[in-house]
């Protein structure tokens, strides 16, 4: 008998003893507090584990933002979701495979998650780009933060990558004397560029939580 | 059963403790203060949510997924082949090796970075690698420290909370030059700086997974340093190593999964990084691996299973809450245990995944206090399943002749109150500071204790001669 | 209100006047105190030690022993958990080849339940007193919270507002919901790691004037701990304190 058939086969025999258990539903998030506004839930929880937040309102002032911080950096790697008119803002950008040698990057996120304070990061923006560079920006479209985690999870099933990552404030550790550091292996610096609503659709717009309730 | 070779010895738990108290104190200080804070954490993080509502939940998707365990086992399969990865199965940690090996060798993978795995300390993954002329690494910056010392784990967190800041300063100051004097986060750039051109240089990436979404093929992966999120993403092969516990049906039952999950273990509203794996790089993504690995391990889980009662510890998550929460744990930390697996959770399924025979002492090294039940996220009775491998033991004859003997005659005594009461004179009569020493019971205890002075008389008699 | 006392193997021979303040604390509070004279051990030695079909025979003794009994009353947290929360697990999970005396039984061990308290619990739930008397007046006090009193029971508030309400200052102790290390064979078992686990209680206890805890093996193991370090805080059992709490003077001397 192959692993597989073993292995199916001794579950099979113990089951029967069993008694089945009802699946309970969906998660609830439930909490003794309501919940706040998804945004600033969001903003609330992402600070609390070391992310910043920066919100914009119009694009002048996004990209006024965008062009001062970038200033102070040579390279940049980008995220391939960045608008080309975002991506002019910075410095040269690395090629593609080369993220490791930028010293700071652009991406963008598919979504937001109020309850755990989580950027969503979806593979086809580049796995690099949110990953290698020490400090990293987050372009947020404020209409694609959603209550919870279920929220989100339910509106990106229908259409999934390779990998999601969640991305909830910048790297840490303990693991050196119980004395916590940043930035380990990931970004030591995340800014969420939070831009207001009928600014910033940057993907997935149908996946809204507005549009589709 | 498992077939690993295996250089675990939970047989010597008692010698183990016993010297980690005595030769390395420090030990204890590290894994206490580490322990309890790791508790208060979680205290407070159960506090800010309805826990009891999210433990009955998670117990609950958990028994569900078991108890339709081979449906959601052969879902989760055609979910990730839909996907485009690989799906093997493996009986034993031979098997594992045997898979890897044949990876290795096809692909010339020559290094290996790892990403934190019990699943992998458990398989003795590294061993395997090394025979093999490969090169492994660990990225999470508490295996690597246990790496470069040559430890195994001693939590299945937090794996060097055993270890000191001053231990670290010297290890890295050692093995990468950093200054003796080295604050904490210029060691940690050290190891970023080292451990980067591994990430870069590695053909191979071996992950665990905390959890399996049956329904869209997701592996899970929780984390705070984003090693994992690299070990999965920049080298060309992912190999996900998955025990067939860890299967919860559907996608959105990881919202509360990877939530109750971090606030278990580390009191966080979620793990600052969490991978959602479906499967290899796709035409429309510009990186990732081209070849995604999953292995669902057996490795004594079904025999755990076939178990009508310690199949409940199945459920678990391996968040730690158990062990940061259990004193005896917090008096040696993991390696005492003799393997992968330490404190409560490890003194439950150590029977299952080792056999019994090998897994003794570690059901009994426990005062039987009760505190992990009151944290587990997906309620382990686990005292009840440490009484249970007790009782096996005593089924099976693996007790001492002596303690067999000397609880059938108590047992007999109780039935007969008066020779019980003589009995109980004759013990309060017994010069226990002399005797007690040479009696198998009481030489543990005079070993560490003052012998107790009975009273002068019986309650018994006071009875008789009247209380006013 | 008629009472069984029911004082344990341990309480016997190791808290004999501990028990006889328990006779006089229920009598005081006006209970008829009775004290069956077949009473042995609850059984709990066997069974945490995986010695079912021993820890049955106890059980079944001690049911028969307890039959008419109004309320069963010990003065131990965790021979009561036996009581309440074991025996009808253990009745119920234990087939017999009769099965009108299996089920015969597991009404047994589930009414014994319901009519078992561990003291401090019977004084406060059942009887309802709050205030004892003055005794304890700024007597500082450590008390420790037995495990399966704690857990098992959710007796916590019950003995240390008796405490407070004779008077006493019950100090703030971070260990002490933690495990001595008794565990019953546990500490001879593994003793290295037992005695840590006192060490940790120890090291961690606050300036008091006594140590009190609802059970007898925990303050054997505390004590003898202590005695061995060479400490010489006075441990004496919550029955006792309380007793003093309504005299004023203590009946016995603190036991160490
Ligand atoms: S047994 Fe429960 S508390 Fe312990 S590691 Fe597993 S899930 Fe966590």
């Amino acid at each position: 008998m192959s692993a597989r058939e073993q292995i199916l086969a001794s579950i099979r025999a113990a089951r029967e003893r069993r008694a089945q258990v009802d699946h309970p539903g969906r998660f609830g998030a439930w909490r003794p507090e309501p919940a706040p506004s998804p945004l600033h839930g969001f903003e609330t929880m992402f600070t609390q584990a070391g992310g910043e937040v920066v919100h914009v309102s119009s694009s002048a002032q996004r990209d006024t933002w965008l062009r001062e911080f970038l200033s102070g950096f040579d390279e940049l790697s980008l995220g391939v979701g960045v608008p080309a008119e975002v991506a002019g803002l910075g410095p040269t950008p690395v090629p593609h495979g080369s993220e490791h040698t930028a010293p700071a990057g652009v991406a963008v996120a598919r979504a937001a998650v109020a309850e755990t304070g989580s950027l969503m990061m979806d593979a086809r923006d580049g796995r690099r780009a949110q990953l290698l560079p020490p400090i990293l920006v987050v372009l947020v479209d404020a209409t694609t933060v959603h209550a919870t985690l279920a929220d989100a999870l339910g509106a990106v099933r229908a259409d999934l990558p390779a990998a999601i990552g969640l991305h909830s404030g910048p790297s840490k550790s303990a693991d050196i004397g119980q004395v916590m550091v940043k930035g380990v292996h990931g970004p030591g610096r995340v800014i969420a560029v939070v831009a207001q609503a009928g600014l910033g659709a940057y993907r997935h717009a149908s996946e809204r939580p507005s549009e589709r309730e | 059963m498992s077939g690993n070779s295996s250089t675990f010895r939970p047989a010597s738990y008692r010698e183990a403790s016993a010297r980690t108290l005595r030769d390395t104190p420090e030990v204890r200080d590290s894994v206490g203060s580490a322990t309890r804070t790791f508790d208060a954490l979680r205290t407070k993080a159960y506090a800010e949510v309805d826990s009891d509502r999210w433990r009955d939940w998670a117990q609950d998707v958990k028994a569900h997924a078991l108890t339709h365990l081979d449906e959601y086992l052969e879902q989760a399969e055609q979910s990730l082949v839909a996907n485009g990865a690989h799906v093997h199965w493996a009986s034993s940690a031979d098997d594992v090796h045997r898979l890897l090996e044949a990876i290795v060798v096809e692909h010339e993978v020559r290094t290996v970075v790892k990403a934190k795995s019990m699943l992998s300390e458990e398989l003795e993954v590294n061993a395997h690698l090394d025979t093999l002329g490969v090169r492994s690494v660990e990225t999470d910056l508490g295996e690597y420290i246990i790496q470069l010392l040559g430890e195994p784990p001693s939590h299945i967190v937090g794996p060097a909370i055993h270890r000191s800041l001053e231990d670290c300063r010297a290890l890295f100051h050692e093995e990468l030059g950093t200054p003796m004097d080295a604050d904490p986060d210029e060691l940690a750039a050290a190891a970023r700086a080292a451990l980067r051109g591994d990430f870069l240089a590695a053909d191979l990436g071996i992950s665990g997974g905390n959890f399996v979404a049956a329904d869209t093929g997701t592996i899970a992966l929780i984390e705070n340093e984003g090693n994992i999120r690299l070990t999965t993403s920049v080298p060309r092969i992912h190999v996900a190593l998955v025990g067939i516990e860890k299967i919860v049906p559907r996608f959105e039952d990881l919202a509360g999964f990877l939530q109750l999950t971090a606030r278990a273990a580390t009191g966080q509203p979620i793990g600052l990084f969490v991978s959602l794996i479906q499967g290899p790089r796709r035409a429309d993504e510009v990186d990732g691996p081209e070849e995604v690995h999953v292995v669902f391990v057996d490795n004594g889980r079904t025999a755990l299973y076939e178990d009508d009662t310690a199949w409940e510890a199945l459920r678990c998550v391996r968040c730690g809450a158990c062990l940061n929460i259990c004193p005896v744990y917090r008096q040696t930390g993991g390696h005492a245990y003799g393997w992968t697996y330490s404190g409560p959770i490890g003194a439950i399924i150590a029977p299952g995944l080792l056999g019994l025979d090998r897994a003794l002492p570690l059901p009994h090294a426990s005062s039987l206090c009760g505190a992990c039940v009151d944290v587990c996220p997906v309620r382990i009775p686990i005292p009840e399943l440490l009484v249970h491998w007790r009782e096996r033991t005593v089924e099976e004859g693996r007790n001492s002749v002596g303690e067999r003997l000397a609880m059938r005659s108590y047992a007999e005594l109780a039935e007969r109150p008066s020779a019980f009461s003589t009995a109980g004179e004759a013990l309060r009569w017994t010069p226990w500071r002399a005797v007690g020493k040479a009696l198998p019971v009481l030489s543990g205890w005079m070993q560490e204790r003052e012998a107790p002075t009975p009273s002068p008389k019986s309650f018994r008699d006071l009875w008789r001669e009247g209380i006013e | 209100m008629n009472v069984s006392l029911f004082v344990t193997c341990l309480g016997d021979q190791f808290f004999a006047d501990a028990c006889a303040d328990a006779v006089r604390l229920l009598r005081h509070v006006g209970a008829e105190v009775s004290f069956p004279l077949a009473q042995t051990c609850c059984g709990q030695p066997a069974y945490n030690s995986g010695h079912r079909d021993e820890a049955l025979r106890m059980m079944k003794h001690t049911v028969d022993v307890f039959e008419d009994a109004d309320y069963v009353v010990l003065p131990s947290g965790s021979c009561a958990c036996m009581m309440r929360t074991l025996y009808p697990e253990l009745a119920g999970s234990s087939p017999e080849d009769d099965p009108t005396a299996a089920e015969t039984m597991r009404n047994a061990t589930r009414e014994l339940a319901a009519r078992t308290y561990e003291l401090s619990q019977f004084l406060a739930t059942v009887v309802g007193v709050q205030h004892l008397g003055n005794g304890l007046d700024g007597q500082r006090v450590a008390y420790h919270h037995g495990c399966h009193a704690l857990r098992e029971l959710g007796v916590s508030s019950e003995p240390v507002a008796l405490l407070r309400g004779a008077g006493a200052r019950v100090m703030e102790w971070s260990a002490d919901q933690e495990c001595c290390g008794f565990g019953g064979t546990f500490s001879a078992k593994l003793p290295e790691v037992s005695a840590a686990m006192a060490d940790h209680k120890l090291d961690t206890l606050p300036e008091v004037d006594v140590v009190t805890s609802a059970d007898g093996g925990c303050l054997l193991q505390l004590s003898g701990r202590a005695l061995r370090r060479s400490s010489d805080v006075p441990f004496r059992h919550l029955a006792s304190l309380l007793w003093q709490g309504v005299t004023g003077t203590a009946e016995s001397e603190g036991r160490t």
